[in-house]
């Protein structure tokens, strides 16, 4: 029994912070007389905690989780690179009960974080795509999986690098994504070729387009079809952010600025 | 009521002129003896029945609570008020202080007057503290002391026609506070008018630009000085870009000055 106790003691002995993911209340008063810093990461702020990083999807998978936990603190200046951290949070279902000690340039940043906050169009209309994307990944098109490609933000210059492949369905119409109707809409417009795009504060501005920006130098992993390459060249082309459900695979990926950000398997969701 | 003649002309006639009165004194002492019973007993009938209870947390107790009392409270001062007013009539009646007749044509056509009335504050108190909720709910996200004083300030004025509805009712003279009022609705139209006038003008401008859409998303225009590919086209702003440089312009300028739209 002392074995563990001091295998444990060692995981948590001189961490700078601790970070609770989404803690109840009761919870998180127990941290109360902790002195180190306590960090709470979550889909909402209802404790009022302080400081807070918010969690734009529920991430399933626990690397994703603390990966934007720890990003996002990074970004905020709440922690500093180097720094030992400690995160409580829960696997499976239930309580909390997964302790992950980390030091924070352990591993590379992945941008997770930066895309969701720093990104041209708002986080929730980025959050709006993915929760869009996942749920086509899931059910797909009539049981047969699809493929789409959404280039969110910046689409003043985007709709500039692109042109029709056939009539806009969605012109002089004034569809936001997160509108309830819009899931349905963009799951048959789906079987279109070509790419939506979604404007800074989340009108669906096109469907239908065929991206042309250069291709040049865009690096990612190779063994990605046509659909991603085009994703990745628009963003490094412009501000957008481009969210990928691939048809090959099934899973949902994001590009920003040219680079491969978030890839996450919508059947976790 | 007629039974309540006879049985007062029965008591004139078998007592003398000082005797009915002093009778009627006595009435007059039993009435509000009981009447001060009545109230007690019936909080303490409510107090078991358990309504403070089953009321809690309703509108009408919570208007009741902020008043400083409650609904058991205005209940049974509503049956002692009733027993005082019998008791009065019946004195008055039997002394025959007044004309009778007069008396009960008046106070019958009286009396849903002055229930309507107290319906009105009761009906206004609610409405205002609803009022006051739904306003505080849509201000919830605008975190500044300022936005305290809207909720409050609807309440109030609820609260006023409320109570003017009620003064009206009972003919008591409102013309003063009917001019109170219409200067009040005259500055707050005249206010909100003045001040929002600009955002007026621009979101009737950005109506007819949804509506119609002479430019969209990633066409490139020029208003007035700026010129860029258009971003974003809201109900009050749109926004162009050019050379990393965003331009967000109002609608109203938008109309001011004219689009011109680059085709090439």
């Amino acid at each position: 029994m002392n074995e563990l106790r001091d295998l444990l003691g060692d995981l948590v002995a001189d961490v700078d912070s601790v970070f609770l993911f989404s803690p109840n209340a009761s919870f998180f008063e127990e941290f109360d007389e902790v002195d180190e810093e306590i960090v709470v990461v979550g889909p909402e702020n209802a404790l009022d905690a302080d400081p807070f990083v918010e969690l734009p999807i529920d991430f399933t998978d626990l690397e994703g989780r603390l990966r934007f936990g720890i990003e996002g603190a990074l970004e905020q200046g709440i922690v500093d690179e180097g720094d030992e951290v400690l995160c409580v949070t829960q696997m499976f279902d239930g309580a909390e009960n997964t302790l992950v000690r980390v030091q924070t340039n352990d591993f590379s940043p992945s941008g997770v974080y930066d895309m969701f906050v720093n990104s041209r169009a708002d986080a929730s209309v980025v959050r709006d795509v993915f929760e869009v994307a996942i749920e086509l990944g899931k059910k797909g098109q009539k049981g047969k999986p699809v493929g789409a490609l959404f280039v969110v933000g910046d689409a003043g210059k985007v709709m500039n690098k692109s042109r029709p492949l056939s009539y806009n369905p969605f012109e002089k119409s004034h569809v936001h994504v997160g509108d309830p109707i819009v899931n349905v809409m963009l799951k048959e417009f789906s079987r279109l070729d070509g790419a939506f795009v979604i404007s800074d504060a989340g009108k669906i501005v096109s469907a239908y387009r065929y991206l042309e920006p250069s291709a040049e130098g865009v690096d990612i992993p190779k063994g990605l079809g046509a659909r991603h390459m085009a994703a990745g060249a628009v963003t490094r082309d412009t501000m957008a952010t481009a969210i990928v459900l691939s048809e090959s695979d099934g899973l949902v990926r994001a590009f920003k600025g040219g680079e491969l950000v978030l890839e996450i398997d919508p059947e976790e969701y | 009521m007629q039974l309540g003649f006879d049985w007062a002309t029965i008591i004139r006639q078998v007592f003398s002129p000082q005797g009915t009165f002093v009778f009627s004194l006595v009435v007059l002492g039993a009435g509000i003896i009981l009447g001060y019973l009545v109230w007690r007993s019936s909080r303490r009938f409510m107090r078991e029945l358990g309504v403070p209870e089953a009321v809690e947390g309703t509108p009408f107790e919570r208007t009741a609570r902020g008043l400083g009392t409650s609904t058991v409270g205005i209940v049974s001062n509503l049956a002692a008020l009733f027993i005082y007013i019998t008791t009065v009539t019946a004195v008055l009646n039997i002394a025959q202080l007044t004309d009778p007749e007069l008396y009960w044509a008046r106070f019958t056509s009286f009396l849903p007057d002055l229930f309507i009335a107290l319906f009105a504050v009761i009906i206004g108190l609610i409405a205002g503290d609803k009022a006051k909720l739904v306003v505080s709910e849509r201000l919830r996200s605008v975190k500044m002391p300022e936005a305290t004083v809207l909720p409050e300030l609807v309440k109030y004025s609820i609260f006023y026609l409320a109570v003017l509805i009620a003064l009206g009712q009972l003919g008591v003279e409102t013309l003063a506070l009917l001019i109170l009022l219409a200067a009040y609705a005259f500055g707050l139209v005249f206010v909100c008018g003045l001040a929002l006038k600009d955002i007026l003008q621009a979101g009737a401008a950005g109506i007819y630009l949804l509506l119609t859409e002479p430019y969209s998303i990633g066409d490139e225009i020029v208003i007035g000085d700026q010129s860029g590919i258009v971003q974003e086209v809201d109900i009050l702003v749109t926004r162009i870009e050019s050379d990393g440089e965003e331009y967000i312009i109002p609608n109203k300028r938008v109309f001011n000055a004219g689009i011109v739209r680059m085709r090439d």
